[in-house]
């Protein structure tokens, strides 16, 4: 019989049913503790966390050898691990992540400060006994992540235009992997905070809206640049409901006209969120969750990062890439422009770049500013036709002297134009290059 | 070795006494000669009125290693804890008595079973999982007595681990 190894009983450490851990002090007196997670950090070894200085804690400092029960969630068959304590991290990708995972548990608790991690106890696995007794069937395993996300890696490089990449790596997402709630965010980074630039499966989309770096677990994965992954949680405190008070709280001068509501669900039960990395650089993230407990596994959470490492590396290159200009292929054929001659007042705020279309907000920053200047040379010479390039070297659009995703800000502008139906769109015609679509008459307003 | 030790009444709130006596989750260890530890969950628990004394029931086919060293040293540890609320307690003993269960201890390890299914609804968790969690046969069962001779909150957070002096108050 082959024996059991971590892998086999990953579900074990999902954090679904506390584990137990028993360890012994140098007089003899065994002690028995919860544990909130037990963390897998490679095929040989676990981690705990160090929060308090608990008789746990006391014990394996001199006495290394400790006894883990644990309880598959599925089956609910026992495994007692003999396992060793090595020493503490107190930095590094293991205890980052472990860090991100307990902020972010706190802050759907309103306990952030209370589950501060002081350090990351590493232990090896010396054996892995499954305890004899009765239990459940195993569910069938999942077969084809791996053929889904090899789909998603072809796609990502053939495809050559942002807003491509977003749509493979959603319609993986939704699809092949059917999670039905997703959001992708990218990194503003003169602003420091993350816009949504894509979304599925929510009532509003929530294009535009923004989430500030470490707030809540899409911002704290953001900030630790970890992955983040809670499968259950309890109703108490939910974290669109923080993040909705924590934006008005953190930003009193935020106006309500410009927030695009953030779209999440009003009571997940569990969410993960990944961010997009490349050669070190954090460009964004990528965020799923569910009304149902339990349905994002270690398997998902294995999908998802190497998807974001996949979309990363696409964005960066589209990125240094997006000045390049290629007419659309023959097959594209582009519809007209409808025309008519309603009236669109069309008001721009300059201390903010917010634009307002019939007093309705569109969009705000660098992609109002964009807007704004395609308007005016629409108006003032009737101009249609753009590209990329011109609009990065136009210095009154004012990008960021950092480096900024310029084709990001123009699909945020086209969806949001798309979504509010309004009769201003922005069409692709080719590689790096767009066309502005008018079916009103504009009357273009500045103030303060 | 087993025994019974010097009673400590008043040890365990009335609070204590009663969370244990109401059939909360059970986790025994205990250790070898050589101090590594073993544990299991026990299939069953009880508690005099008092607080006095302690019965934990444990699955000899799961539960082994740690029934040999209980018989062996006598150490022994014991948490409770209500999975909805969390809170929990610690109890320790360096001396117990095993015997085997028998007719008697039946209807206890039914009562028990009743009250974790109602304990593990709460979170979620149907009644199959809890029957095969606490699974047993009568006669693989050990009951393990004892008397408190320690006792420690543990309901999570930091004050986990704080020591009850005699009445169940905080040291």
């Amino acid at each position: 019989m082959n024996a059991v190894t971590l892998d086999d009983i990953r579900p074990c450490l999902e954090g679904i049913i506390p584990a137990m851990i028993a360890t012994c002090a140098p007089d003899g007196t065994p002690n028995v503790a919860y544990l909130s997670q037990v963390y897998y950090a490679d095929s040989r070894h676990v981690a705990l966390s160090f929060q308090f200085f608990n008789k746990t804690r006391q014990n394996i400092l001199v006495n290394p050898h400790a006894t883990l029960l644990l309880l598959h969630p599925q089956t609910f068959a026992f495994y007692r691990l003999r396992i060793r304590y090595l020493h503490t991290q107190t930095d590094g990708p293991l205890f980052e992540g472990m860090r991100a995972q307990l902020a972010g548990i706190a802050s759907h608790s309103g306990m952030a400060g209370v589950f501060e991690l002081k350090g990351a106890d590493l232990y090896e696995v010396e054996d892995i006994e499954p305890v004899p007794g009765d239990c459940l069937d195993a569910p069938p395993p999942r077969s084809g992540l791996l053929g889904s996300v090899r789909r998603c890696s072809e796609r990502l490089a053939r495809c050559s235009a942002l807003d491509e990449a977003l749509d493979i790596v959603m319609t993986t997402l939704t699809q092949e992997l059917q999670i039905r709630h997703a959001l992708i965010l990218l990194l503003d980074p003169a602003l420091q905070r993350l816009y949504t630039v894509a979304s599925h499966g929510y009532t509003a989309s929530g294009v535009g809206s923004e989430i500030e770096l470490g707030q809540g677990v899409i911002g704290m994965a953001a900030q630790a640049r970890t992955p983040i992954r809670i499968t259950h949680m309890t109703g108490a405190s939910l974290y669109s409901h923080a993040v909705r008070r924590t934006l008005t709280d953190s930003q009193p001068g935020l106006t309500l006209e410009t927030d695009i509501p953030y779209p999440g669900l009003a009571q997940p039960q569990s969410q993960m969120a990944v961010p997009l990395l490349c050669a070190g650089k954090l460009l964004g993230v990528v965020f799923v969750e569910s009304t149902e407990a339990l349905s994002l596994s270690c398997e998902d959470e294995d999908v998802l990062v190497t998807l974001a490492g996949h979309l990363g590396a696409a964005i960066e290159l589209l990125r240094l890439d997006g000045d390049e200009v290629a007419p659309a292929g023959a097959g594209d054929t582009l519809l007209p422009c409808a025309t008519d001659s309603r009236l669109l007042q069309v008001r721009r705020y300059r201390s903010n770049n917010s634009v307002f279309l019939n007093d309705s907000y569109l969009i705000k920053g660098v992609a109002g500013a964009i807007f704004w200047k395609l308007l005016n040379d629409y108006q003032q010479r009737g101009r249609t036709e753009f590209s990329n390039r011109e609009l990065r070297l136009d210095a009154s659009i004012g990008l960021p002297e950092v480096v900024d995703n310029l084709e990001a800000r123009l699909i945020l502008l086209e969806r949001r134009l798309v979504e509010q139906a309004q009769p201003v769109r922005i069409e692709k015609t080719g590689r790096g290059q767009f066309k502005l679509c008018i079916g009103a008459r504009l009357e273009l307003i500045e103030a303060d | 070795m087993t025994g019974t030790a010097a009673g400590r009444p008043g040890l365990l709130s009335a609070e204590h006494v009663a969370l244990i006596a109401s059939g909360v989750s059970t986790i025994v260890a205990s250790r070898n000669a050589q101090h590594q530890p073993s544990l299991m969950r026990a299939v069953g628990a009880s508690i005099t009125p008092q607080g006095d004394q302690i019965t934990v029931y444990l699955n000899r086919v799961s539960a082994s290693q740690v029934l040999d060293d209980l018989h062996d040293t006598g150490h022994i540890a014991v948490v409770f804890s209500e999975p909805y609320s969390h809170r929990t307690v610690q109890v320790k003993a360096g001396r117990v008595q095993l015997r085997d269960a028998g007719p008697d201890d039946a209807a206890l390890l039914q009562r028990y079973l009743a009250a974790m299914e109602v304990q593990l609804q709460r979170i979620g968790f149907g009644a199959s999982c809890t029957r095969t969690m606490l699974a047993h046969r009568l006669e693989d069962v050990v009951a393990v007595t004892f008397t408190p001779e320690q006792a420690y909150d543990q309901t999570p957070g930091p004050q986990a681990g704080a020591r009850l002096a005699d009445g169940g108050g905080k040291v």
